[in-house]
């Protein structure tokens, strides 16, 4: 795995990698992509929606309405202000 | 009394006959925290006053006769699970400091018995790991050699209840996490069969897998404990509604003529020759017992490691885009923008293992490589759940050792090395992509005197079965405390 590759997936992920991370991360997640290779061995196919039986969809219930968290509670572990979590202005 | 080689029925029977109160019992274990904690670090975060005062309140409960099974006992609670009111850090930078405003949903079931919170146990980071040595906050250590890991992830409430730092742990199981440890520090580890248990309130590493489970000295207290944490939760939607039998009614049950399942895969060069004698020697006891042995095969579980690395770090990729650093968690003073922060958060507040999953996560699931990795991993899933399910068509259980091999340095290659790590999880990921029921319970010793763990994994929602297959065993085996430095 090349660090073009490894830049792409840290895009993916919203991380930033140093020159010195790029390196060892593509050294390591070579090996990782290597171990994880052999799984093309096996010649099988997968239908999300015929063969997924880990859900069992007459199970889930029906939407019911719940008091939320006081919002003083909710904003207890961000940064806040006024009621609104503060964060860097995102329109011009 | 030695207070740290008690059962939790047998503390059950001294406080309700008034031969010991909730407050010894917690003061003792208090004491031993306070005494070795800084050795063994299994704790990230100790709760001494909220406890003595919970054994308070759990006194006079008990001195009115409404106690139930686990009022009073001192318990660890593996640092995933949210407290509310009391840091829970995921033995993260990340959540140094979050502090959550809502109770786990097992957090409530263990408060409305009025059990008593020692503290919450370390964990590896996010609990992906298999050592504790990826934990920001404390790198546990194994009671029976401190070179060695206690295993993990669930390695700090493994190590608390080996040390006698509590009389039982609550840990969660995503490919291993509780029977892993419990083989490295010679406890009993129960997970159980995935939607047996509310996930709500555990902070999720890969959904379709976690599972919250117990971990006891004994596969009688696991059962006892896990009759209090089961049931379904409609703050969970994988939680089962199946109903909840005693788990421990089965116990001193007759196990002749039961068959118990030998896959050869699990008994291969890989093994130690130590374990594989172990596990075997336990078989013979069976088979002495009336049981049957019968040699079987999971072809597939050849490819179980990629399989499950792929699904857990594609879930753990989404589940952990939670993190940004504006909502809770860490955030960076650094970045201009609300993307820069976000990223900046991010890379600041994860650890190397954790970002490594993000990373085959996101490249698992990417365009152009989904099909050829999640998807054939998938496929795989269920592949494997039905050579599970061939096997139980005509066996009870199965038997296989928990581990490759006892407890490593924590400097090993399988704690430096992420393949090597990954490659280790061989005898217990298994499970969990086939979301089955397993207990490891100690089986021997190695001839450094690291215990060795056995697993008896059994058919979904049959946890009464392996409870009953497991204590018998337990009842011919003695178990040998570690010796504290």
């Amino acid at each position: 795995m090349d660090h073009e590759m490894i830049k792409y997936l840290a895009e993916l992920s919203k991380l930033y990698f140093t020159d010195e991370e790029l390196d060892d991360n593509a050294i390591q997640m070579t090996n990782i992509v290597n171990l994880m290779d052999s799984i093309k061995e096996i010649d099988i196919e997968y239908n999300p929606l015929a063969d997924n039986h880990n859900v069992y969809l007459p199970d889930l219930r029906e939407d019911q309405n719940f008091p939320s968290l006081e919002t003083s509670r909710v904003l207890q572990n961000g940064m806040n202000s006024n009621n609104c979590f503060v964060v860097p202005k995102v329109v011009e | 009394m030695d207070i740290t080689t008690l059962k939790v029925r047998e503390m059950r029977s001294l406080l309700d006959e008034k031969k010991i109160s909730a407050k010894e019992l917690a003061e003792g274990f208090v004491s031993n925290i306070k005494a070795k904690d800084d050795t063994y670090k299994c704790y990230i975060t100790t709760t001494e006053e909220l406890a003595l005062e919970q054994a308070e309140k759990a006194q006079k409960i008990i001195d009115s006769g409404n106690a139930t099974a686990l009022t009073g006992i001192p318990m660890a609670i593996k640092d995933n699970v949210c407290t509310e009111g009391i840091l829970t850090t995921c033995a993260s930078k990340m959540l140094e400091n979050f502090i959550p405003p809502y109770n786990a949903t097992i957090m409530e079931k263990l408060n409305a018995e009025n059990f008593v919170m020692l503290g919450k146990a370390s964990l590896d980071e996010f609990a992906m790991g298999s050592s504790t040595q990826s934990s920001v906050f404390a790198k546990t250590k194994n009671p029976y050699n401190i070179e060695k890991v206690p295993g993990g992830s669930s390695g700090g409430s493994a190590a608390a209840l080996a040390a006698g730092f509590c009389a039982a742990a609550i840990g969660s199981d995503t490919g291993g996490s509780i029977r892993q440890p419990a083989a490295f520090c010679g406890v009993t580890g129960m997970k159980p069969t995935y939607g047996r248990v509310s996930r709500y309130g555990v902070v999720a590493f890969a959904s379709s897998f976690d599972q919250v489970g117990a971990l006891a000295l004994d596969s009688h207290d696991c059962g006892i404990i896990l009759n209090k944490l089961s049931g379904y939760d409609l703050h969970d939607g994988t939680s089962s509604k199946n109903p909840v039998p005693n788990f421990t009614d089965k116990i001193g049950k007759d196990i002749k003529g039961m068959k118990i399942a030998m896959p050869k895969e699990f008994y291969d060069d890989g093994v130690s020759k130590e374990i594989k004698a172990s596990v075997l020697q336990a078989a013979e006891l069976y088979k002495s017992m009336g049981a049957e042995l019968v040699e079987c095969s999971i072809p597939s579980v050849k490819y179980v490691i990629q399989a499950y690395y792929l699904i857990a770090c594609a879930e753990a990729s989404s589940n952990l885009s939670r993190f940004d650093g504006i909502r809770y968690g860490h955030r960076s003073t650094l970045g201009e923008t609300y993307e820069e922060i976000i990223k900046h958060s991010r890379s600041e507040g994860f650890g190397d293992e954790v970002k490594r999953r993000i990373l085959l996560g996101n490249y698992a699931l990417s365009s152009g490589y989904y099909d050829a990795y999640y998807g054939k991993a998938m496929g795989l899933r269920q592949l494997i759940k039905q050579e599970y399910n061939n096997i139980f068509e005509t066996c009870d259980v199965i038997l296989t050792p928990t581990t490759e091999t006892t407890a490593y340095n924590c400097d090993a290659k399988a704690v430096t090395d992420p393949v090597h790590m990954y490659q280790g999880d061989m005898c217990t990921v298994p499970v969990n992509v086939a979301g089955l029921p397993a207990i490891s319970t100690p089986c021997g010793y190695d001839s450094t005197g690291l215990p060795i763990g056995m697993s008896v994994v059994g058919k979904p929602f049959d946890e009464q079965t392996i409870i009953q297959v497991a204590d018998v065993f337990e009842k011919s085996f003695t178990r040998i405390a570690p010796k504290l430095i």
